[in-house]
């Protein structure tokens, strides 16, 4: 117990040193994963929408500072588990977990003493469609700080360029960043709301199918941008696109009917599955 | 089957010449002239309601013009200059009325006895008898006077008639009975110059109130209580300045001209900034549309004030935070509120609203708010409340209608920035529904300045101005509306006289006001599709 406690803290602190030393995460995605710190971690969620059961028993760890893919067929219930970890199936009427803890930083943060509005600040998300604010590109990024009570013009200038060239869009808007953010391209928009995310510096972001209405240039910045976030920020993706869990993430979870079939080092989840089913999905053999 | 006559079947299937016909119409003719149908019959019946209604109205301005010039030629004008003094001094002598009131007021406060009030009002008293006595000499001249154009204007109005007679002889043929009718013609000029003999008596009369005034000034007795203190400065302010107001009104009188033309815009200035709406009086009728515009103007925009809140409020709370059961229940609920009659709400108004209104401001422990007790039950206040009521579902559908368009994906995305619910609502879906909402709250007014039966009922009638000065006050005062005042004496007045060209022209007035409001919620409306697209 001791021990592991102390391998935790040593690896805290090397999970901090990460985001300066690009080999020590490589040990990270190559090695064994238990080096890095678990971020979030569920245990036996059962998720239900009214009657019907859209995950089972779901139990995984996520660790920090790296990009877990989600994968698997449509309906699987990967945007179920990616709301639950900001709780924004709060939202809809008679959504519920039903069993099964969900904890983040070891906190559980089904427990009606959480604060979901802290939680959501800590937990961002990026949306399939593109959502930005009908605003302009500055106040869309200003968002997050403005209801946070930042009103200080200097700071909220610094946070934007900086969000905005942490997304990669700086140089396209920097000349247009009091035009309404509609006007932007999809990809645009998309990488707008990335950078809307990232602008109140949370500690995790949840995209799901970030690049699905993208074209494969967009799609290839949003990738790139995924990399570089990676270094600061948990990523947890949702996608389709196997080719891009192959591309940009450490870690891999396939889903099937609810179920967490299989979750493993990319690498090997791609090259050598342990299950028939994910073999099967991977190699396209599927249904 | 051959390829022959797959061909054949084909064909079948593809030309339509082959399928149902009348009149030589396939459905899709027969559907689409229906409804063109239709839509052109709405349109022929607006344009013939819009034509009618211009057609009726516009005549007014030549008969106003007539009224307006017969005005002056017979005098009135004349008179009026001396009229308006009286008046002035009959509403001097009344503020005289309202000291007593407020002074025996704080004395009883005091807990003095009648007895002593009494005692100490007598100096009070016995100055406003001597007040009293000031316009005496005045209405003595103006009775006199009225005289005079009145009976100008029946030998007129004789003469009128007598033409007419004439001409519907000769035009009946009866040549040798129309050469009987004696037509006189009026000289006006020659007839009013009797007028302006009364000029010296005029002059006198006016040095002596002038004198009286000014001697009566320094025995305005003081005053305990402050509000009476404030009530006699402004008394004395408005004395002098009645004062100072002869010297004009003389040389008006005295540069007074029957013969002078008037520019015929008067028939419209007259009509849309007139001050005065007098009709069927013995004396000159006033059609002048402020005070109506302005009760209407006022009632509606109380009307708005509470229900802009409650209705937008409503909308935001059913769209955002209710839940699915609370929605059910509320949403039917307010707009059952709409299927409640006017008259119905009227009653409403009337026996329980307005009663208890007054009645609660009648209780001792509120007499400290200013204008409070207030004495009328009917008033704009009540028709503003009733007018709310009504006009709340309205602008609550709308507004639910609008808050639902706002995407989504927009409160997501806030909620997911970790906003609460308030922020959510007051920086992403207001601005966005904002101006859906401005739609609403618009067509919610123009069904709040279209309502009649409610303010027939509740508004109190009275034509004026209310008295600004007030303060809040001024909604707690009777006024009468454009709807109503047509509602009211459309039923009496006799078909094409001037009064009744005068209620059309309200009705043109009322037209284009909910035609610019409507045009003004359909622009903000198109605006809003495009943003939200
Ligand atoms: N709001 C909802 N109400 C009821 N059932 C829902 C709701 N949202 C999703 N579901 C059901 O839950 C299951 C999982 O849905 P989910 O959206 O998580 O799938 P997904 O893996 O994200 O699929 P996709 O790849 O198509 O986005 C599906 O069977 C779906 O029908
Ligand atoms: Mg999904």
């Amino acid at each position: 117990m001791e021990i592991q406690e102390a391998i935790m803290n040593y690896s805290k602190e090397a999970g901090s040193q990460h985001g300066q030393e690009p080999s020590g995460q490589n040990a990270g995605v190559t090695g064994d994963d238990r080096e890095a710190r678990i971020l979030i971690r569920c245990d036996k969620v059962n998720f239900f929408y009214g009657q019907s059961q859209a995950l089972h028993g779901i139990s995984l760890e996520i660790p920090e500072k790296q990009v877990t893919a989600f994968i698997g067929p449509s309906g699987c219930g990967k945007s179920t588990l990616l709301r639950c970890f900001n709780r924004m199936n709060d939202l809809i009427d008679d959504a519920k977990v039903g069993g099964g803890t969900i904890k983040i930083h070891g906190v559980d943060i089904y427990d009606p003493k959480v604060d979901v509005i802290e939680l959501r600040k800590r937990v961002g998300m990026v949306f399939q469609k593109s959502n930005p604010f009908p605003k302009s590109i500055y106040e869309n990024i200003c968002f997050g700080l403005r209801i946070a009570g930042m009103n200080d013009k200097s700071v909220l200038d610094e946070v934007v360029e900086k969000s905005l060239r942490g997304a990669a869009l700086w140089e396209e808007v920097k000349d247009r960043l009091h035009d309404s953010a509609l006007g932007l391209s999809g990809g645009q928009q998309q990488r707008l709301c990335i950078a809307r995310a990232i602008a109140v510096r949370p500690e995790i972001i949840l995209m799901d199918e970030p690049c699905s209405a993208l074209d494969p240039i967009a799609t290839a910045k949003v990738e790139e941008l995924i990399h570089e976030l990676k270094k600061e920020y948990t990523i947890v993706i949702v996608t389709h696109n196997m080719q891009q869990a192959g591309r940009c993430s450490d870690l891999t979870a396939f889903f099937y009917l609810g179920h967490l079939i299989e979750m493993d080092v990319t690498e090997k989840i791609f090259t050598n599955p342990k299950e028939k089913q994910t073999e099967d999905y991977i190699t396209g053999r599927f249904g | 089957m051959n390829a022959a006559s797959k061909q054949q079947s084909i064909e079948d299937a593809l030309l339509k010449s082959k399928k149902f016909r009348l009149f030589g119409l396939n459905a899709d003719d027969i559907i689409k002239h229906f409804f063109a149908g239709n839509a052109t019959i709405a349109i022929v019946v607006l344009a013939l309601i819009t034509v009618f209604l211009f057609r009726e109205g516009i005549e007014f301005f030549p008969k106003h013009y007539e009224s307006l010039r017969l005005y002056r030629w017979a005098g009135m004008e004349f008179v009026d200059y001396l009229k308006h003094e009286s008046t002035d001094l009959s509403a001097l002598n009344r503020m005289t009325n309202l000291m007593k009131r407020q002074e025996s007021e704080v004395l009883r406060m005091k807990g003095l006895s009648q007895a002593q009030i009494a005692e100490r009002l007598a100096p009070l008293d016995a100055f406003a008898a001597k007040f009293s006595e000031v316009p005496d000499g005045l209405n003595g001249l103006v009775a006199d006077l009225t005289e005079i154009p009145v009976g100008i204007l029946d030998r007129h109005k004789m003469c009128v008639n007598a033409q007419s007679h004439k001409t519907l002889l000769i035009r009946m043929g009866k040549i040798a009975e129309a050469n009987a009718v004696k037509v006189d013609v009026i000289d006006f000029g020659k007839e009013t110059a009797i007028l302006k003999t009364f000029l010296p008596q005029c002059t006198e009369i006016h040095a002596k109130i002038k004198q009286d005034i000014v001697g009566l000034m320094s025995a305005i007795p003081d005053f305990e209580s402050a509000e009476a203190r404030a009530t006699s400065l402004l008394f004395k302010k408005l004395a002098l300045k009645f004062t100072d107001g002869i010297p004009v009104t003389e040389k008006k009188m005295a540069e007074w001209n029957p013969g002078e033309p008037i520019h015929f815009y008067r028939a419209l200035t007259d009509f849309i900034f007139g001050s005065r709406w007098v009709t069927q009086s013995f004396w000159y009728d006033f059609y002048g549309v402020v005070p109506l515009f302005v009760g209407s103007f006022m009632i509606s925009l109380l009307a708005m004030i509470l229900a802009v809140p409650f209705g937008v409020g409503a909308a935001i709370y059913v769209n955002q935070m209710a839940s699915k059961c609370e929605q059910n229940m509320i949403k039917p609920y307010i707009e059952f509120i709409s299927a409640i009659p006017s008259v119905v709400l009227g009653f409403f108004g009337i026996a329980i609203l307005g009663e208890s209104v007054r009645w609660l401001t009648q209780q001792s422990c509120l007499s400290w708010v200013p204008f409070f007790p207030i004495s009328e039950r009917l008033n704009i206040f009540t028709a503003g409340c009733l007018l709310a009521l009504m006009a709340v579902p309205t602008i609550f559908s709308l507004a639910e209608d609008a808050i639902n368009n706002v995407p989504k994906a927009y409160k997501e995305a806030s909620l997911a920035l970790g906003a609460n619910k308030l922020q959510t609502v007051v920086r992403i879906i207001v601005p966005t529904a904002l101006s859906g909402i401005v739609a609403a709250v618009l067509l919610g007014f123009g069904r709040v300045i279209g309502e009649t039966m409610v303010v027939l009922l509740v508004a109190g009638n009275r034509i004026s101005i209310p008295d600004f000065t007030a303060g809040i006050g001024v909604f707690f005062q009777p006024a009468h509306t454009m709807t109503g005042l047509i509602a009211q004496e459309m039923g009496e007045v006799v078909r094409g006289s001037l009064q009744y060209r005068a209620l059309f022209m309200v009705g043109i007035l009322l037209f284009f006001i909910s035609l610019f409001i409507n045009y003004m919620a359909q622009k903000i409306v198109t605006k809003y599709r495009i943003s939200a697209g």
